[in-house]
């Protein structure tokens, strides 16, 4: 029996537990880390359930080629040869920028960075992403340009002092379990609690007020208050002399947003507005959480800004128990930001366009760097249609489940000259893949992983991997390798080196100091604490930015022919795309198929009886999943988690994408419903 | 038979037991906690914070092998463990836990895959000075091979079985007056807290709201079960694997809906509210009624383990103190 | 601590059983006739369920449908409902699956022996009642009366038609049945209306009777008004099928609890008395 400290596979919250393996080398359980400040001696239902599908039969053991139509198992070295091959033919013969790299929230901090380091230095482009693009980039986005920095502000510790906290657009208890839990605590210590969401969700249960907005009005809702908010004199003055530009442009831009008026396009009360507006700005520590409700939508940016600017207005910033508090879904989302893995910036957010910038790299990698920032994943996927990318390469994501409207993506991936895929489970992308190479998942490579709390912690291997996986890592030194580049790193420690030495925020990161709770980035320099709260003198960009934003519907609403609201998003027992979650049997069990949130009201409207089988259809695909009745959801909306590829949610989404963040419009589009 | 121990003394009784059985002790981890572990990498831990996995998880693992099918429908059971099992660092609670968990599966028809483990083990519990700071835990006085009582840095040993006497043989005599001493401090009264809940409940004091406000705080996470030294639930699971079907248990929880929800979709206990009270009321009524003793041990772990604070003290408090008789 | 036979099939090991035929008894019920590999009997009672057990699904416990008087096989009537009972359907005649058991308190024939006996099933609960109307058809001269009353959901849904109107002709025996619904196409023209409703005007001798009822779960509240308005009001006259999801069948696994009681080895045949004073029993 051992038992190996190591960071929860799941979301972003952080969680510490021991994965208990037995002598023949097999993970059998989990026990939380009793003392580590984020788990405390708790874990959620995944994390207890953590160890469940690390040897699942169904994992991938050995690289495969697809020869003829079909997926034959192959030798490392032949497979990684043709990797090599293929997108480099395809980079000499269309250049570079026809190919796109998919790198992963779910890997390390260190895969992630060999990883943009590959696209980069090794084929000479700047087409690299991964799923932040769907949750979070809205986020980056927006508060890098009023704060200067798109992480969460403060720690999950300022749950334990805030006098309030208002979730707007996060089911936290489900989504981030161990967050929300401490929000029930803190209710129950007195705090006061506001929830906007349109769902009941049981957070809602517990708030002093439930504002259940249409979804996608949330801009209108947070002017209104900010609105009331001056008119009462509840904002802060001081504050915002001190610390903050741009409000008189912001105060202007609040005039019309009258509750009057923010009630005609959210459907709430004015009242309501009235009181959450007071409520909120009377208070002197108010903490805001949000997530995917906030981000996934094609006003995501102007979302975030109206909830940076709703936190400036009232000087709820860069103290214990404040700030903006975007939760990160996946584990290591946060990192794999961090890294770099996106098109416009390397490691620590330098971007790629600063010559001063690229010079570094340039300098450091031994190689010639391109300078425009490359496509974003959404875009990439609308390239490949066209047929302007040509090859792919995927780490750990299965778009075909995650991203909005699936038979584009399908149509993309299948009009690619050529896709490997890396991964642990043959996933329904890695169906499509010219080449699928085994992995490692979790529980047997090291690693770090940047929490939503931005920190920095190990991810240690407990168990060896199964057949013939390797890490992630080990891929793609291996391709590096093929690329004439450095690659021959020891072990995850001695690429973490190469990081922090790149990576003003990380400079202070080492393996040797991460033993005791990680460490909270920005940590500059090796002597360095880190650091729980963001903007405490000054923002990172200086001033803040007030950043005024108008009310724009979402793309596709509800109309005759297609009557409903759809909403997506997950549910507390799966996990994403579900290769982790349904292989595990407990969490499988709790939720075995597709099922769709339907309010009591619409379902005798339509004559739907509980577990029926009903179809759903949008203008881009139609789905059948079973009838889940339920006043969780309001009249005019059903609810649909993406889990499920017999049910894929995404199937009926709309790909419409925020013209600054490229994210799609996951939380509305219009779908009508009818018996199977 | 009592005897008295010197910290080289203890080493050479573990030395011994660690040549015939598989051996596990306390030791202090990565993160602070105490939790069992093997003998031979182990610095001991010999006082301290509760041992945070339950020590019963070594009879009855989170995940276990029960038996593999073949395609023919022959069954292959898995091969016996060489060594049977010690542990060594077990509280009275943790020790009540595993004579509670016995009388489980033994009951007729008796476990065989728990027995398998269970029969030839050796426990050695810790109790005097080895609480935090080196406290005082009460003496477990049963429910295990021996009983080692910390006291200013050397250990009575009290011999309870064949095996644990024979063990200690060598050993020179303890002074049985201190054991007296150490017997009187034990005695405190049974949590006097859970009595009074456990009544509450029989008498049927407590309403239906009082468990839907409870279940609105909890987030399903399934610690407080899994946590809980005394909880026995588990579900099967199948994998096929290239050796055949691999049927396993897994640890289950009565919070999760599925746990009693049919085929048909009909739920015995099928709210949130039903579930809730059916963890405590288990422990606090049914238990006594089908084995004449609490199910709860009063260890606290699933209140160190529940993220919302509504484990078995925190409810069974509020209960006593919502619903209990105003004197 | 007693010492088990160290040889001894674990508890958890399934015996092999032939598939000898599968019938139809309604589009979503068959009926599957198993024999032991050893071709042993299977030695239950009626009353008693069995595990069973299909590779990469787990098990299923279902009641036996055939009573013990019947030599050489067993019956299961099973309705397609989860994963397991799906692949059962899937099934022929020739196929090999596992079983465990028999499990659980079977009725109490002691009980019943000289009764004048109401025996009440509704949807498929008649499959483990049929295997004690096979044993009271079997002694028939060991009671002195079987009324049998069965209520479906609708005509399609009636199971073990034959059976049913065989019962109406055995010796000592009256059958009646009924559908809660009849659409308006079918050509139906038995009972239609609840169960209850078959009760209302049976003469019974309340003192020498004794009720057996099997059903799905909203059947039990109205029926045993009506048994308690023919007059059965004393101790052991009432006793009852509870369904539980039993995964274990001996008493281990926890999921087939009620308050106290494990459905499995305490059940699934009880008094009334014994659980309708339990939370979520009935």
């Amino acid at each position: 029996m051992t038992a190996t400290l190591t960071t929860c596979p799941y979301c972003g919250t952080g969680c510490n537990f021991y994965l208990k393996a037995d002598k023949t080398g097999r993970v059998t359980g989990v026990e939380p880390a009793g003392k580590h400040p984020t788990s405390r001696g708790q874990l959620c239902i995944k994390g207890w359930n953590a160890h469940a599908f690390v040897d699942h039969p169904e994992r991938l053991t050995t690289p495969q080629i697809r020869q003829r139509g079909q997926l034959n198992a192959a030798g490392w070295e032949t497979a990684l040869d043709l990797v090599h091959e293929k997108l480099q033919g395809i980079a000499e013969k269309y250049g570079p920028d026809s190919l796109m790299f998919l790198s992963s929230a779910k890997v390390s901090n260190e895969e992630n960075y060999l990883l943009m380091k590959l696209a980069r230095a090794g084929f000479g482009t700047n087409n690299i992403d991964h799923c932040a693009r769907l949750c979070h980039s809205s986020t980056v986005t927006g508060l890098v340009e009023t704060l200067g920095s798109g992480a969460m502000t403060n720690s999950l510790s300022c749950f334990d002092e805030t006098e309030l906290i208002f979730v707007i657009g996060s089911n936290t208890t489900e989504q981030h379990p161990l967050i929300g839990s401490r929000i029930l605590q803190a209710v129950q210590r007195g705090a006061k609690l506001i929830v906007a969401d349109s769902r009941r969700i049981r957070l809602a249960k517990q708030a002093d007020l439930h504002l259940r907005q249409q979804n996608g009005s949330d801009v209108a809702l947070l002017n209104g208050m900010m609105r009331q908010i001056l008119q009462d004199g509840l904002e802060d003055r001081e504050f915002i002399a001190s610390r903050t530009e741009g409000f008189s442009a912001l105060e202007q831009s609040l005039d019309p947003f009258t509750p009057e008026h923010v009630s005609k396009i959210t459907g709430l009360m004015p009242n309501q507005i009235v009181d959450a507006a007071r409520l909120f700005g009377k208070t002197d520590k108010a903490m805001i959480v949000y997530a995917m409700g906030i981000t996934q939508h094609s006003h995501g940016v102007d979302n975030v800004r109206a909830v940076s600017n709703l936190a400036l207005l009232t000087g709820n910033l860069g103290r214990p128990g404040t700030g903006v508090n975007p939760l990160r879904g996946q584990n290591n989302v946060q990192g794999a930001c961090d890294m770099g893995a996106l098109p416009d910036v390397y490691s620590g957010y330098q971007k790629v366009a600063d010559p001063v910038v690229r010079e570094k790299f340039s300098k450091a990698w031994g190689c010639n760097l391109p300078e425009s920032p490359g496509l974003m994943s959404t875009h990439a996927i609308e390239a490949a249609v066209e047929g302007k990318i040509r090859g792919m390469l995927i780490l750990g994501e299965n778009p075909m489940l995650s991203d909005a409207n699936q038979a584009q993506v399908k149509q993309a991936l299948e009009n690619l000259d050529f896709l490997a895929v890396i991964d642990i489970f043959p996933t329904e992308t890695a169906q499509l893949a010219d080449v699928i190479l085994p992995a490692a998942c979790y529980a047997e490579r090291d690693g770090t992983f940047t929490s939503t709390e931005r920190r920095v912690q190990h991810g240690r291997k407990a168990v060896d991997p199964p057949g013939e996986a390797q890490a992630d890592w080990q891929i793609v030194c291996q391709l590096l390798q093929r690329c004439g580049l450095q690659s021959d790193y020891a072990d995850p420690a001695e690429i973490m080196t190469e990081i922090a030495s790149l990576t003003p925020s990380y400079g202070g990161i080492a393996y040797d100091r991460l033993s005791d709770n990680g460490l909270q980035w920005p940590c500059p320099t090796s002597d360095h604490p880190g650091t729980p709260i963001l903007h405490q003198d000054q923002c990172t960009r200086g001033k803040g930015l007030f950043s005024p934003v108008d009310y724009r519907p979402p793309k596709e609403l509800p109309d005759a022919d297609y009557p409903l609201l759809l909403n997506t998003g997950r549910s507390y027992f799966h996990w994403h795309t579900g290769s982790m979650t349904r292989r595990s049997h407990l969490l499988d069990r709790e939720e075995r198929s597709a099922f769709v949130e339907i309010n009591p009201e619409d379902a005798k409207k339509y004559g739907f009886v509980e577990r029926q089988q009903i179809r759903i259809s949008s203008r881009r695909g139609s789905i059948s999943c079973a009838a889940q009745l339920t006043g969780k959801v309001p009249v005019g909306q059903i609810f649909i988690p993406f889990h499920f590829a017999e049910g894929a949610a995404n199937a009926l989404t709309n790909n419409a994408l925020d013209p600054e963040s490229g994210i799609p419009e996951f939380k509305v589009c219009a779908v009508r419903i009818e018996p199977c | 038979m009592l005897k008295q121990l010197s910290r080289s003394d203890l080493e050479q009784l573990l030395e011994a037991v660690a040549k015939n059985y598989a051996l596990q002790v306390p030791q202090l981890l990565a993160d602070g906690t105490r939790q069992l572990g093997p003998y031979d990498n182990a610095e001991l831990s010999l006082s301290g914070q509760p041992l945070q996995r339950k020590p019963t998880s070594y009879f009855f693992p989170q995940t276990e092998l029960l038996l593999t099918l073949d395609a023919a429908g022959n069954v292959q059971q898995p091969p016996p463990a060489e060594k049977p099992l010690a542990l060594f660092g077990m509280d009275r609670t943790d020790l009540a836990a595993l004579t509670f968990l016995d009388q489980f599966f033994m009951a007729p028809p008796a476990d065989d895959i728990y027995l398998h483990r269970r029969l030839n083990a050796l426990l050695i519990g810790l109790t005097g000075d080895a609480g935090p700071d080196s406290s005082f835990l009460p003496l477990a006085d049963d429910g295990c091979d021996i009983e080692l009582i910390a006291i200013n840095q050397k250990w009575l040993a009290l011999g309870h079985s064949e095996a644990g006497k024979s063990l200690l043989r060598k050993f020179n005599d303890g002074d049985d007056k201190q054991l007296v001493t150490l017997r009187k401090a034990s005695r405190d009264q049974p949590s006097d807290l859970l009595q009074q809940a456990s009544q509450l409940l029989h008498d049927d004091l407590v309403p239906d709201a009082f468990w839907e406000e409870i279940a609105d705080r909890c987030i399903l996470c399934s610690g407080c079960n899994l946590a809980c030294p005394t909880c026995s639930c588990f579900c099967l699971q199948d994998r096929q694997t290239p050796n055949g079907t691999e049927r396993s248990r897994v640890w289950d929880s009565c919070q999760l809906d599925a746990f009693m929800r049919e085929a048909s979709g009909h739920n015995p206990l099928g709210t949130e509210a039903l579930r809730t009270r059916r963890r405590i009321h288990h422990k606090l009524v049914a238990d006594v009624e089908r084995w004449g003793e609490l199910g709860c041990v009063a260890c606290g772990r699933c209140d160190r383990a529940c993220p919302t604070g509504i484990g078995m003290f925190a409810v069974a408090e509020e209960m006593v103190e919502r619903f209990g008789l105003r004197s | 601590m007693h010492q088990p036979a160290r040889n001894q099939q674990s508890i958890y090991a399934p015996r092999p059983c032939r598939l000898l035929s599968v019938t139809e008894l309604t589009p979503n019920e068959k009926l599957f006739r198993l024999q032991l590999c050893d071709k042993t009997e299977l030695q239950h009672q009626p009353g008693q369920f069995v595990q069973i057990s299909i590779p990469g699904l787990t098990e299923a416990p279902i009641s036996v449908a055939s009573s013990p008087t019947r030599k050489g096989y067993f019956e299961l009537g099973i309705r397609k409902a989860g994963q397991l009972t799906s692949a059962l359907h899937r099934l022929q005649a020739g196929a090999q699956i596992g079983i465990r058991g028999p499990f659980g308190r079977p009725f109490q024939l002691d009980a019943l022996d000289g009764k004048a006996l109401l025996l009440i099933a509704g949807g498929c609960g008649l499959a483990p009642l049929r295997s004690l109307i096979q044993y009271c058809q079997d002694r028939s001269d060991e009671f002195a009366s079987v009324q049998i009353f069965y209520g479906a959901r609708s005509p399609e849904d009636l199971m073990f038609q034959q059976d049913l109107s065989d019962w109406q002709s055995s010796h000592n025996f009256s059958c009646r049945y009924t559908v809660d619904n009849k659409p308006a196409t079918s050509c139906f023209d038995g009972e239609t209306g609840l169960i209850t409703n078959l009760m209302n005007d049976i003469q019974v001798e309340a003192e020498n009777c004794c009720a057996v009822i099997v059903g799905p779960p909203p059947m039990y509240h109205p029926v045993i008004a009506s048994l308690r308005q023919l007059g059965l009001n004393k101790p052991k006259q009432i006793m009852l099928s509870l369904e539980r999801q039993m995964r274990c069948g001996v008493g281990k696994c926890g999921h087939c609890s009620i308050e106290h009681l494990t459905c499995c080895c305490d059940g699934p045949i009880f008094w009334l008395e014994e659980v309708e004073h339990l939370r979520g029993a009935l």
